[in-house]
């Protein structure tokens, strides 16, 4: 470097070649410190020259505040088919996986939501065991009700366990429930199995019976949180909403009240849910309700019972295999409410903050949608 | 709601001799006489209590604080049932009701007549009651058929066993009133029937439906039976 | 049979839009009236347009006098250049191939990742660009120009008073707005005339439409005749030559670089150039994304994408064909499309049928030298495409092919011609 006066394009050259050096060696916090730093020092010296290269900051402020107390991502609803019907639902399971595995730092686990399968048949939930078996960090699955009905879930706890479970992690406690039984609408109608798995598998039937988590499940329920101090932040795990948004399509679980009474008297409580397929929001009381996202497909709004809280993501496109489907990620926050990303693929990410729920939708909106469903 | 008569009679006979008195009074201009009163006995509740113009019949209207701020369809709720009361005690009375809806009309709406003066002779316009469910019937047929073939995979020709009512539960958001419009998968103008068929052809991975298929009719009945009532909007985005 | 009238009623729109000198002059056949009074606010006048197109060949523009606009956009070119990366001041070369300047006056914005707003931002661009015409400043341009006894004059008549960079870019960009290119046999096809089209064409513009799946980026039709959807898609290109998902992911940590200079710099001359239209926007969902070009003229404005590295359109149509390459952004639309041979050909066909009458002999000369190199194919793979192997699968069983053009709601609907 010559001392003196340098040329305009030297000087941009040298900051330019230092910057993205700088740029490969950093992690995030140090990078964002450096950016803080020289944008601090640039404005001092009022500097915003073309010809000058400084770093302003990040897409995302994060506030030490705010870091998450740990992060968990989710795959949900990938439908699989055997192979090869159809291979569509392979792919994106299969891309959901490399998602995850590329994310940095990895998630604590991920959760899988439930409906691996679409017709509960042993080749779809082996398929689907082996394509998670893919991925880098623990899995935790969920039932859904794709996966049960064809056996009544035998072949599910065989490769899965029992569909109820619970656990702690950091001074979280999980629950994950098996909210998707039905009451018996097959024996009257002299269904086969695989009837039965239709039956279930058809949205807007109205044959099949609401879901419900049922006395057995809540009782279970009741007896696990008894012995969870009501302080300690509570995440529920549900395939069916744990509410009641559209009764015709099923995203309806019939003893929502009697389990969100189980659960209202904790301080922090999220239920993350799949089986909507679609970016859904909602807070009933205390309690703070997320959707997963399907890999398979989206399904559109229901016509009515959206939550208010919902800022709808846009209306989705058929040209693209992938559109409107993803997985994401959920930061558990230090007062143990869920920030939930959905990373919609072909899309940029949306958030859902807790704090935007908790406020009532007033604060930390996600961004509104152009194209609705209709 | 419900509807409290005060004393038919008792009332009645006051108000004529309140109003009597007010008569007499006013003739003789010598002091203001008290006007007829209409008797409104308060609500235990605390709602409101609308008096009617007749002088006797009240209405309290139950979970409607007073005072509050109510919906124009609710004042209208209300009148209404206060005019069906005065109806029902006044049925001799020459009422006419003021149409609901002042929209320039071919056909004004006919007074209560007996149906026996309908035109008759004309072999397509005299359909009898018979004949529209028999109609109506064959309608629905197709829209039944519409709805099977829109929910298998097979009679449509997929070959990746994917239904239309997965991604569209009860033909929602498939938006038939918004055709003719431009359809960017398309990359041109397109009728409901062209995005079905490349619905077949892309998502559904069939081949795609000749025009005159019965399958692709019927599916059309399906989807345009689940919009009815929904205003044309052709061209919306 | 429309064909005469309909093109005469063409004609007739246009001249009845017409009038002074600075009114909507007489369109191409194929292109729009409603598309050119949706993009061009002001019809340029014929001074203004006179004038730039002297700045526009002029190689005092550049700090050593080597390199003009038409250097990299050469009028008997079809306005590109033939290189695969544009080559400036001594000798260096850039990220990006040259775009053709032939309709860009109806593209929504310029550059492969939009970063120019109108043709006279894009203008002001290359000129400072240290690896393009490297001036070192807007005020170094203007000294130069204004130091020009010859354009004293132009600029006193044109805009009444000394030259200033944003006059010389209005100038430039007015020059721009009259390449307009229409008149291929494709606008004779769609305007009524059937045998405009041979019967390989035809099933290629069938094919566009149904197993190729183009239409939905490349759509073409009568009111919008430009072939592109003005939207940016990552389709993979990026992802050949470096390690794309790394240069991504580091990316995700990118800060906001500045203004529409550094943007530029960044764009053409860092390995960050291959992140497109995120350079811009900053949306994830944009990472290697570049913009649909226009194919009009797509035959003879190689090599193709936006770092030229594909040399023919055969190598264009391979790429499509095995579903672009797979990387973590790759715009969900891609998806194998199992063409064979024939239909390649076939599909290859229609693209040259794009061309404008006006580059004929052009045309000829790069279909033979497209042809020769058809047996070396570097982009393809065969058993990608046709969903033996890899994962890109997702094809209808082959569609009967109509032609399009008979279902009509392409152009103006008339009775085709059986």
């Amino acid at each position: 470097m010559r001392k003196g006066v340098k040329s305009i394009e030297t000087k941009h050259y040298e900051e330019r070649d230092s910057f993205f050096d700088g740029l490969r060696r950093l992690d995030r916090r140090s990078f964002m410190r450096l950016a803080g730093l020289s944008a601090g020092i640039a404005a001092a010296r009022g500097l915003v020259t073309p010809q000058s290269f400084q770093l302003i900051s990040v897409a995302e402020a994060a506030t030490p505040s705010a870091k998450p107390r740990f992060s968990f991502a989710y795959i949900s609803d990938s439908h699989l088919y055997k192979k090869e019907l159809n291979d569509r639902f392979v792919r994106s399971l299969l891309r959901s996986v490399d998602d995850i595995n590329r994310l940095d730092p990895q998630p604590d686990f991920v959760l899988y939501g439930g409906d691996l399968a679409q017709l509960g048949q042993k080749e779809e939930l082996n398929l689907g065991r082996e394509i998670l078996k893919g991925l880098k960090a623990p899995v935790r699955m969920m039932v859904g009700e794709h996966d049960w009905f064809l056996d009544m879930g035998e072949h599910w706890r065989n490769l899965f366990g029992e569909p109820q479970y619970s656990f702690d992690h950091k001074g979280v406690h999980f629950v994950t429930l098996m909210s998707v039984n039905e009451k018996d609408f097959w024996t009257e109608r002299n269904m086969t199995p695989m009837e039965r798995m239709q039956t279930v598998a058809g949205l807007d039937n109205g044959v099949q019976s609401r879901f419900e988590v049922g006395p057995a499940g809540r009782d279970w329920l009741k007896r696990d949180l008894e012995k969870v101090d009501k302080n300690t932040p509570l995440v529920v795990f549900s395939h069916s909403p744990l509410y009641k948004y559209y009764k015709p399509w099923n995203f309806w679980t019939e003893d929502a009240d009697e389990v969100q009474a189980l659960l209202r008297p904790f301080k922090s409580v999220t239920v993350i849910h799949g089986h909507t397929h679609q970016l859904l929001s909602n807070q009933l009381g205390n309690i703070q309700f997320h959707g997963m996202l399907s890999t398979a497909w989206p399904w559109p709004y229901a016509p009515e019972g959206l939550p208010s809280l919902t800022v709808p993501m846009n209306r989705t496109d058929p040209f693209s295999n992938f559109d409107g489907c993803g997985n994401g990620r959920m930061d558990v926050t230090q007062a143990g409410l869920v920030d939930k990303l959905y990373n919609l693929w072909d899309r940029n990410p949306v958030t859902v903050k807790a704090s935007y729920l908790a406020s009532g939708g007033k604060q930390d909106r996600p961004p509104a949608s152009k194209l609705p469903p209709y | 709601m419900h509807v409290r008569k005060t004393l038919g009679i008792a009332a009645l006979g006051l108000g004529l001799l309140l109003g009597s008195l007010a008569t007499w009074q006013t003739a003789f201009a010598q002091e203001p006489a008290p006007k007829p009163q209409h008797h409104v006995p308060p609500s235990s509740d605390g709602d409101v209590v609308v008096a009617m113009c007749d002088g006797e019949t009240t209405l309290e209207v139950e979970g409607v604080k007073d005072p509050s701020t109510i919906t124009r369809e609710k004042a209208q709720a209300i009148s209404d049932e206060l005019m069906l009361a005065w109806r029902k005690k006044n049925p001799d009375a020459r009422w006419d009701a003021p149409p609901r809806r002042l929209v320039a009309q071919a056909n004004p709406p006919q007074p209560a007549a007996p149906a026996a003066n309908v035109q008759a002779g004309h072999t397509y316009g005299a359909f009898s009651e018979r004949d529209e469910a028999i109609w109506k019937e064959s309608t629905e047929q197709a829209v039944r058929e519409g709805h099977r073939v829109f929910h298998d995979a097979k009679s449509l020709g997929g070959t990746v066993a994917i239904s239309c009512d997965m991604c569209h539960p009860d033909a929602s958001n498939t938006h038939p009133e918004t055709y003719p419009k431009y359809q960017v998968q398309l990359g041109r103008v397109a009728l409901l029937r062209d995005m079905i068929n490349w619905c077949i052809e892309n998502p559904v991975r069939g081949k795609p439906l000749a025009d005159d298929d019965p399958r692709m009719k019927a599916m059309e009945a399906y989807i345009y039976a689940q919009r009815k009532g929904v205003k044309l909007e052709y061209g919306k985005h | 049979m429309k064909a005469i009238s309909f093109a005469g009623a063409l004609t007739l729109a246009s001249v009845a839009l017409a009038g002074d000198a600075g009114a909507p002059p007489q369109l191409p056949l194929g292109l729009s009236p409603k598309l050119y009074q949706l993009t061009v606010p002001k019809p340029p006048t014929a001074d203004e347009a006179l004038l730039g197109e002297k700045l526009f060949n002029d190689q005092r523009l550049s700090v050593d006098d080597s390199v003009s606009c038409s250097t990299c956009h050469d009028p008997f070119k079809a306005f590109a250049d033939g290189k695969p990366r544009a080559v400036g001041i001594k000798n260096q070369v850039g990220q990006r191939n040259s775009p053709t300047v032939l309709n860009a006056l109806f593209q929504a914005t310029q550059f492969w990742d939009g970063r120019a707003a109108t043709l006279e931002d894009q203008a002001k661009l290359p000129i400072l660009n240290p690896i393009e015409m490297g001036m070192s400043s807007p005020e170094a341009v203007v000294a130069k120009v204004r130091g020009i006894p010859e354009y004293r004059n132009d600029f006193q008549k044109v805009y009444g008073r000394e030259a200033t960079y944003d006059d010389i870019a209005s100038a430039i960009a007015a020059f721009e707005r009259k390449q307009m290119s229409g008149n291929s046999r494709f606008d004779r096809f769609l305007a009524g005339d059937s045998k405009a089209l041979n019967a390989a064409e035809k099933r290629g513009w069938a094919l566009f439409n149904g197993k190729g799946r183009c239409n939905s980026c490349h759509a073409g039709n009568a009111v919008s005749p430009l072939f592109s959807d003005q939207k940016f898609h990552n389709i993979g290109i990026a992802a050949h030559k470096q390690d794309f998902t790394q240069l991504a992911t580091e990316a995700l940590r990118v800060v906001r670089a500045g203004d529409e200079e550094q943007i530029d710099r960044l764009a053409l001359e860092t390995k960050f150039s291959e992140l497109g239209r995120f350079l811009v926007t900053r949306n994830e969902n944009d990472i290697g994304g570049f913009k649909t070009p226009t194919l009009r003229n797509v035959g003879v404005t190689g090599p193709y994408m936006h770092d030229g590295s594909l040399a023919t359109l055969w190598d264009v149509m391979d790429h499509y064909n095995k579903g672009g390459i797979p990387n973590p952004f790759l715009d969900g639309g891609m998806q194998r499309l199992g063409l064979t041979e024939p239909e390649i050909d076939e599909l290859v066909a229609f693209l040259f049928a794009l061309t404008s009458d006006d580059f004929k002999a052009l045309e000829k000369k790069e279909l033979a030298r497209q042809s020769a190199r058809k047996s070396n194919r570097p982009e393809r793979d065969t058993a990608v495409a046709m969903g033996r192997k890899g994962n890109m699968g997702d094809l209808a069983p082959n569609p009967d092919v109509k032609n399009p053009a008979d279902l009509g709601l392409y152009g103006p609907v008339g009775n085709p011609e059986k």
